[in-house]
């Protein structure tokens, strides 16, 4: 049975995320802005409010409450700062390799923590040499007696700055085609973030590097396998990092169609709203349908994920579709604002600087429809 | 312990609530599909009824008088971190006005048993009266305290809160059980959290009707209603209006010359 | 001339030993109402040493006084004022009573009405007898007017807004009856105003300047709140705002004007981005000239106006300010 319908429970949450944007979060997006810096208040609001422990399991202080969930918190919050969503996104995308490929003791120390935004968590994959294609990164260890030694630069790291726990991926110093991935913590010897970007958009949240300069990490820091590590990686960003992208896109989606309807309804030409234009109109009805296309196809892909489906195809699909629907949509709105678009009072600018920085995260729109190809063409290949 | 009740009621979406219309045509009401939320000041009500359960140990009973979807917010409330949540809810109660609803929700609290303090909003979005805490209070021959701003001293039987004037406040004392209505100045009502959400999942809300409150069908609702609406007029105007025509700048100036012409700037 | 039917009572409130506007304007209403019922207007005054106020109870249009004068009801005090009016009502079957809109009368009248088992009504914008001479109430809800009647119990209860009604004439030749009332003692008391303290509110007073701008939902964000507000300073305004505009958190409830706000009556009133609700005009209908500036030309706000701007109020707001200067400048030159 297809159910398209939200549960009862599930409205509650929208509106408990909703509360929590609109309250703690709006009022904070001026001075974010203004900034380009992380609110500590926004961090500390969003641990209050439970939000880094939707994913995380009870048995680990978490709530447990899986991906459709985390999906609409994501997109909720996103509807008011889209810095703030992409930021969560993050650490729930730092939090996923624990889940998922810690072992108990591992567990134990770092997802109670977490779980109530204490620890902060990001994941550290790219590097210079790219994002989507990891082997060709440099980033490297090699064993020394019971720990190991981490060599190299890791960039584009969201809350690069802000994260107590990293999860990092680097190869054999001897074998380039071994990778492995491990739990590096704020404060290791040898691991610190160096410079902070500035970027166009989303400048609430903090994008910069990390520098591993004979960085020792313990060996019981080592996470899932030696030598698997590529796995560790990818099934966090494959799923949980794409899913959370989608969150954002639609937040900002919603946000782009509200302030347009709300301007064309307002804003007088020949005499009347022009809302009233058809050419307007148009633009508004385009803006809706990728607004239920888009929610079809990321509240269906985190629906299977919950179900312990395989979903990271779908969610290429749904990253892809939304993202560049909320770039398109960004632009619709400030083209409906006319000069208004143009000046910082109205929202629209910010929507329309956030949404160049959907793009890349989580993987350009090209590289999704590079792994769509692969999943479309996989039947022909051997 | 102090056993607090807390009322709470389920109206349209102050936000969206000016939707909801006289149909010109056929005089009734025109809902469209407004949704129900907590009435505004009643959250007020649970945030006063929460910070004291925090710092003296409560247990809080929500009671609510409305049509099903009315158990919604009952949860809601559940979720804020209510132990018990009742709903009133039978045909026999639907169209009560103030007097009506206050006694109702009065045999509801009858029955629930013991409690200290009674919490209401000051009063509700959609119609404002301020009446059913003060009736109430006077079923249950409680004190009432209306408007209350701040809770001074809340320890003992005897308890000193301020209650909003105009121009300042009044200072009241007021031996328990007693019934306070409160406005917003009171506190900030907290959010709803998702692992309050996922307490509340399973819980009971317990569902009264006029058997369980075991009352008379006549003294309820509509009938039981000392007021009733007779009509519903669309308005009328006296005023006239000219709309003021012509560029920005003309409008400007033309609006300032009538104004002058009237003498009132 | 007393007749079979109670009389129209009104609950007089006071201060300080000052009797509130309020309460004389109703005394001016209940007269009407009582004549045309042939009955008599009777007026309920508790305080401390207040004798000496009786005369404008009277002139107002009162013909009896019932007077509770004892150091203990100086102040409003709920257990003994409902028990001194509860019994009096008991006792003497009134058919009306009226009471001020206050934060006194707001407690006080429920608290009555409940122990009377009769209903009341708040938010009136008009009190009238209908063709069986029941008390039509009629109170604006859902962008029309709802007429609220309390067609069995008695009495018909309902609080009223400063500023409905107008102050009557006062007629200070006229007499009444003074009844003095037995007051009780100490009642067994399990509540006790125990201080009155008095704030002086911030702002522009909403009520005594002859301007009054006032902003709605139209503002859309504070940005364009702080135009309308500078409208108003330009003109020398109070500024006022509608319920959407305290909920956004743009404007203290102290400015609010309407049904559960202010009732004001300016020289001018300049609405901006409002819709006109019933429940905000109600407050304001008593202006002598109306200004609606709106973007939305089928605003219900224009058929309640006598100047409309249809124009985005951002846009229009600032170079209109800027006419206002130039027009007050020549003012003082010339």
């Amino acid at each position: 049975m297809i159910d398209f319908t939200f549960t009862e429970e599930q409205e509650m949450f929208r509106k408990a995320a909703r509360e929590f944007a609109e309250t703690q979060v709006a009022p904070k997006v001026p001075e974010m802005e203004e900034a380009g810096k992380v609110n500590d208040e926004v961090v500390k609001a969003l641990g209050e409010a439970e939000m880094m422990a939707l994913t995380i399991p009870e048995e680990y202080g978490g709530l447990g409450l899986g991906y459709v969930a985390r999906l609409i918190a994501l997109e909720e919050i996103s509807r008011v700062s889209v810095a703030t969503a992409m930021m969560l996104q993050i650490f729930g995308l730092g939090i996923e390799p624990i889940i998922r490929f810690g072992n108990e003791e591992q567990k134990r120390r770092y997802l109670p923590g977490l779980a109530k935004g204490e620890r902060l968590a990001t994941v550290a994959v790219t590097e210079a040499t790219g994002g989507s294609d990891p082997k060709s990164g440099r980033t490297s260890y090699k064993r020394d007696g019971d720990d190991y030694i981490i060599n190299g630069r890791k960039c584009f790291i969201t809350n690069s700055h802000i994260a107590d726990t990293v999860t990092v991926l680097a190869k054999d110093e001897e074998d380039p085609e071994v990778f492995t991935a491990f739990i590096v913590e704020k404060g290791m010897e040898g691991f610190r973030p160096s410079h902070e970007e500035h970027k166009v958009g989303m400048r609430g949240c903090n994008t910069g590097e990390l520098v591993f300069e004979h960085c020792r990490v313990p060996r019981e820091n080592l996470l899932g396998e030696e030598g698997k590590g590529m796995r560790v990686a990818m099934a966090a960003i494959g799923e949980v990092g794409r899913g959370g992208m989608v969150g954002c896109a639609l937040g900002l989606q919603a946000a782009c169609l509200e302030a347009s309807l709300k301007f064309a309804n307002e804003r007088i030409l020949y005499g009347k709203p022009i809302s009233n234009l058809q050419t307007i109109q148009n633009k508004l009805a385009e803006m809706r349908i990728d607004l239920e296309a888009g929610r079809l196809l990321g509240y269906r892909a985190a629906a299977m994920q919950d179900r312990g489906m395989r979903s990271s195809n779908e969610f290429a699909v749904a990253k892809y579709f939304t993202t560049e629907a909320a770039q398109k949509g960004a632009k619709t709105a400030v083209d409906i604002h006319g000069g208004y678009g143009c000046l910082e009072e109205y929202p629209v600018s910010r929507y329309y600087r956030d949404s160049i920085v959907l793009g890349p995260s989580a993987g350009t729109s090209d590289i999704m429809k590079v792994i769509i190809a692969r999943w479309v063409l996989k039947p022909f290949r051997k | 312990m102090l056993r607090i009740v807390v009322c709470v009621k389920a109206v349209p979406d102050p936000k969206e609530a000016s939707k909801i219309r006289i149909d010109p045509v056929t005089r009734t009401l025109a809902r469209c599909d407004v949704p129900l939320v907590i009435n505004p000041l009643d959250k007020n009500a649970m945030e006063a009824a929460l910070q004291l359960k925090e710092q003296l140990g409560a247990r809080i009973t929500v009671l609510s008088m409305g049509p099903p979807p009315a158990g919604n917010i009952v949860r809601e409330c559940l979720a804020l971190g209510a132990d018990e949540g009742i709903l009133l809810c039978d045909q026999a109660f639907g169209g009560a006005d103030a007097y009506a609803t206050a006694y109702t929700l009065a045999k509801g609290i009858e029955k629930i048993g013991s409690y200290d303090l009674v919490f209401c909003g000051m009063a509700s979005s959609d119609s404002g009266t301020e009446w059913v805490g003060p009736e109430i209070a006077t079923f249950l021959e409680m004190p009432v305290v209306t408007r209350v701003k701040e809770i001074v001293e809340c320890d003992g039987e005897w308890w000193k809160v301020k209650a909003s004037l105009e121009d300042g406040y009044r200072l009241v004392q007021v031996k328990l059980p007693a019934l306070f209505t409160v406005t917003r100045g009171l506190n900030t009502p907290r959010t709803l959290s998702f692992s309050g959400i996922v307490k509340a999942r399973d819980r009971e809300i317990i569902q009264w009707g006029i058997d369980e409150l075991g009352v008379a069908e006549e003294s309820m609702g509509l009938k039981g209603s000392p007021t009733i609406v007779s009509k519903m007029t669309n308005r009328e105007s006296k005023r006239k209006v000219e709309i003021i025509a012509g560029t920005r700048e003309e409008k400007a100036e033309r609006l300032i010359q009538k104004l002058a012409d009237a003498g009132v700037i | 001339m007393e007749s079979r039917r109670g009389s129209v009572w009104v609950i007089a409130e006071q201060i300080d030993c000052r009797i509130l506007s309020v309460s004389l304007q109703l005394i001016g209403h209940a007269r009407k109402l009582a004549d045309e019922l042939e009955t008599s207007v009777e007026v309920i005054l508790l305080g401390d040493k207040i004798e000496g106020q009786t005369q404008q109870l009277f002139a107002a249009g009162a013909d009896r006084v019932y007077l509770g004068n004892a150091p203990h009801l100086s102040f409003y005090q709920p257990e003994i004022y409902t028990e001194i009016i509860v019994k009096l009502a008991k006792e003497r079957q009134p058919e009306i009573i009226l009471i001020g809109s206050t934060s006194m009368g707001r407690e006080l009248a429920p608290l009555v009405a409940a122990r009377l088992e009769t209903g009341l009504t708040a938010h009136s914008i008009d009190l009238l007898l209908d063709e069986n001479k029941i008390l039509e109430q009629r109170v604006p809800a859902y962008g029309g007017l709802l007429s609220i009647i309390c067609p069995k119990r008695r009495p018909q209860m309902a609080t009223i807004a400063r500023g409905v009604f107008p102050i009557p004439e006062l007629d200070e030749k006229r007499t009444g009856e003074i009844v003095l009332l037995d007051v009780p003692g100490e009642i067994p008391r399990r509540i006790q105003t125990l201080e009155i303290i008095r704030e002086e509110p911030e702002g522009v007073p909403l009520e005594s300047t002859p301007i009054v701008v006032a902003g709605g939902a139209g503002a859309s964000d504070l940005a364009g709140w702080r135009i309308i507000a500078a409208l108003a300073e330009a003109l020398n305004a109070a500024l006022g705002s509608t319920r959407p505009a305290v909920d956004e958190g743009w404007a203290g409830l102290e400015t609010m004007i309407g049904q559960s706000g202010k009732m004001v009556s300016p020289e001018l009133y300049i609405g901006v981005g409002l819709s006109g609700e019933l429940q905000h005009m109600v407050g304001i209908v008593r202006a002598q000239v109306m200004v609606a500036i709106n973007n939305d030309p089928k605003s219900p706000v224009f058929e309640q106006v006598d100047y409309g701007i249809v124009d985005d109020c951002r846009e229009f707001i600032p170079l209109f300010i800027e006419k206002i200067k130039e027009y007050q400048g020549k003012q003082v030159t010339c």
